[in-house]
């Protein structure tokens, strides 16, 4: 058995090469950072060139490559699966080889549902989670240049704000039901009074900008598991729910007692974002 | 320019039901979410390039959702019926149809509503030999040069290509337009060419069950806004989380 591991995020690597060791046999990791010892070989590259990339994998003929599930993985993925002409199953929360098949549970209708699946090897796999943990081990190393792809980077800018949604115990979602941008603030102050952060739905986020772009909680963007999750005029679109299934306890905030966010709440309290963000600092303060 | 866009025809997931330990998928069909951005997009390119906008849709042949694309601006359609299409099957029928129309840019949305497995639109342009830019949320063509920035959700990229290419879209990119009625009666004349495609599955589904996560579902609803916060932070204490 010979596994490839790929993903452009660490902690997805980790989770990658955990499953890749529970297969057995050699794991072969793909990196741009030198410091990954959860591998028995590691290839670091010198650019995140996904042509290059996608070569480079398809060359070692692998019977199991698993990437990570952030947006460069996934495009990575479905090229060498193309590549290769093989099966592909994303967003596996759980699998198991059956010989030379592999049965796998994956996340599918926005989030809804899950899916079990079979495909045989050679197969190309992406990983939403896993509780597995990989063992240490002392990589050989290669490093390898990768060519010039088709595709040039000009340039690259980080979206990021600074807070942590992913590892936050408590998250306040801002939803377009908060109003306006300027709205935001009471999020935050009920944010930074509960010790939280501020997160917000894809529309909020990509689209309006009221909320950083990297505090997109969805699907397709983060997958947060808090213990306390607060969402501030959130209708409840499965996409987002997909990103706060996790989530321990779940409070929705909506004028509207019927939105279908209820569903997926531990508490709907039926009032205006603003009102209750401005009456939970009250009673906080005055604790 | 010979614009390619895909598209898909799903259960609409906003009335997709949990009822028991089912998924009840048999919901009303749609254009799947982002196919749209995908279509709004290759019809912009069209309006200021000229050309031709074909779309392909593989799996449900649905003719009012097939009418819907049409009426928001796509020439003709080609409708692909197959059994029990995988990623595989959906890319090779894809590349299959399309390669004899040369054409310079397929535009895909980034995920499906269904499946949502974003392998797609990669692994047809890879069945192409074609360049693959993912998350496209900006899009700029000048003669055979394309910049787009592509969303990276803790990043944004600027790249560089030439045409022809592959692209998915997200939400971000356009607000899809609204067909007029007039258009709607017009899409009625546009042709749709039916096509079978038959391949072995590679990926089998054996079973769908609804992930299910059980919510207390405690609605506070109070005339004072403050007597329903002392309320919830009572449970929530009461739940050890504040």
């Amino acid at each position: 058995m010979k596994t490839v591991v790929f993903s452009e995020n660490p902690v997805f690597l980790r989770m990658a090469s955990a499953v890749a060791q529970s297969l057995g046999g050699e794991v072969i990791g793909i990196s741009n950072n030198a410091d990954v010892k959860v591998v028995n070989k590691l290839y670091v590259i010198d650019k995140l060139d996904e042509d290059g990339i996608v070569d480079l994998i398809a060359s070692l003929s692998p019977d199991v490559i698993i990437t990570g599930n952030v947006r460069r993985d996934r495009a990575i993925a479905g090229r060498i699966a193309g590549r290769l002409k093989l099966p592909i199953v994303t967003d596996v929360i759980s699998f198991k080889l059956e010989g030379k098949k592999i049965v796998a549970d994956r996340v599918a209708y926005s989030g809804m549902g899950v899916v079990t699946v079979e495909g045989e090897l050679p197969i190309v796999i992406t990983i939403a989670n896993t509780q597995l943990q990989p063992k240490e081990l002392q990589p050989s190393v290669e490093k390898v240049q990768l060519k010039e792809g088709r595709v040039k980077v000009v340039s690259r800018k980080s979206t990021s704000s600074g807070s942590n949604l992913s590892t936050a115990q408590i998250v306040v979602g801002v939803g377009r039901g908060i109003g306006s941008k300027e709205n935001v603030k009471y999020a935050e102050e009920l944010a930074n009074a509960l010790g939280g952060v501020v997160g917000g739905s894809r529309p909020v986020a990509a689209e309006l900008n009221w909320v950083p772009e990297d505090r997109q909680i969805g699907l397709s963007g983060l997958r947060i598991r808090p213990k306390l999750y607060i969402a501030l005029g959130i209708s409840g679109q499965p996409q987002h729910i997909a990103g706060i299934r996790d989530s321990k306890i779940i409070v929705a905030v909506n004028t509207d007692k019927n939105a279908p966010i209820l569903e997926n709440a531990d508490y709907l309290v039926v009032a205006d974002a603003v009102a209750f963000c401005k009456a939970m600092l009250n009673k906080l303060g005055k604790q | 320019m010979n614009i390619i866009v895909g598209f898909k025809i799903v259960p609409d997931d906003q009335m997709i039901k949990v009822v028991g330990d089912k998924l009840v998928t048999d919901a009303p069909l749609k254009v799947s979410t982002y196919d749209k951005n995908a279509i709004e997009e290759a019809i912009r390119l069209k309006e200021k390039f000229g050309g031709k906008v074909i779309g392909i849709t593989v799996g449900n042949n649905d003719r009012k959702s097939i009418r819907e694309a049409l009426a928001m601006g796509i020439d003709e359609v080609i409708a692909v019926s197959v059994k029990n299409p995988d990623v595989y099957i959906t890319a090779m029928a894809i590349a299959e149809n399309v390669k004899s129309l040369n054409p310079d840019i397929l535009i895909f949305s980034e995920m499906s509503t269904d499946s949502g497995t974003s392998a797609l639109p990669a692994y047809v342009a890879e069945l192409l030999g074609l360049p693959y830019i993912s998350n496209v949320r900006s899009l700029k063509v000048e003669g055979n040069k394309v910049t787009a920035d592509r969303g990276m959700v803790s990043y944004v990229e600027t790249v560089e290509a030439t045409l022809p290419l592959v692209i998915s879209v997200g939400g971000e990119i356009n607000t899809p337009r609204i067909p007029s009625v007039r258009q709607i009666m017009e899409s009625a004349k546009k042709p749709v060419k039916e096509v079978k495609f038959e391949a072995q599955a590679k990926i089998a589904i054996k079973e769908i069950k609804p992930l299910i996560v059980n919510r207390k579902k405690i609605i506070i609803e109070e005339n004072d806004v403050n007597k329903a916060v002392d309320k919830l932070i009572e449970y929530l204490k009461a739940d050890g989380v504040i």
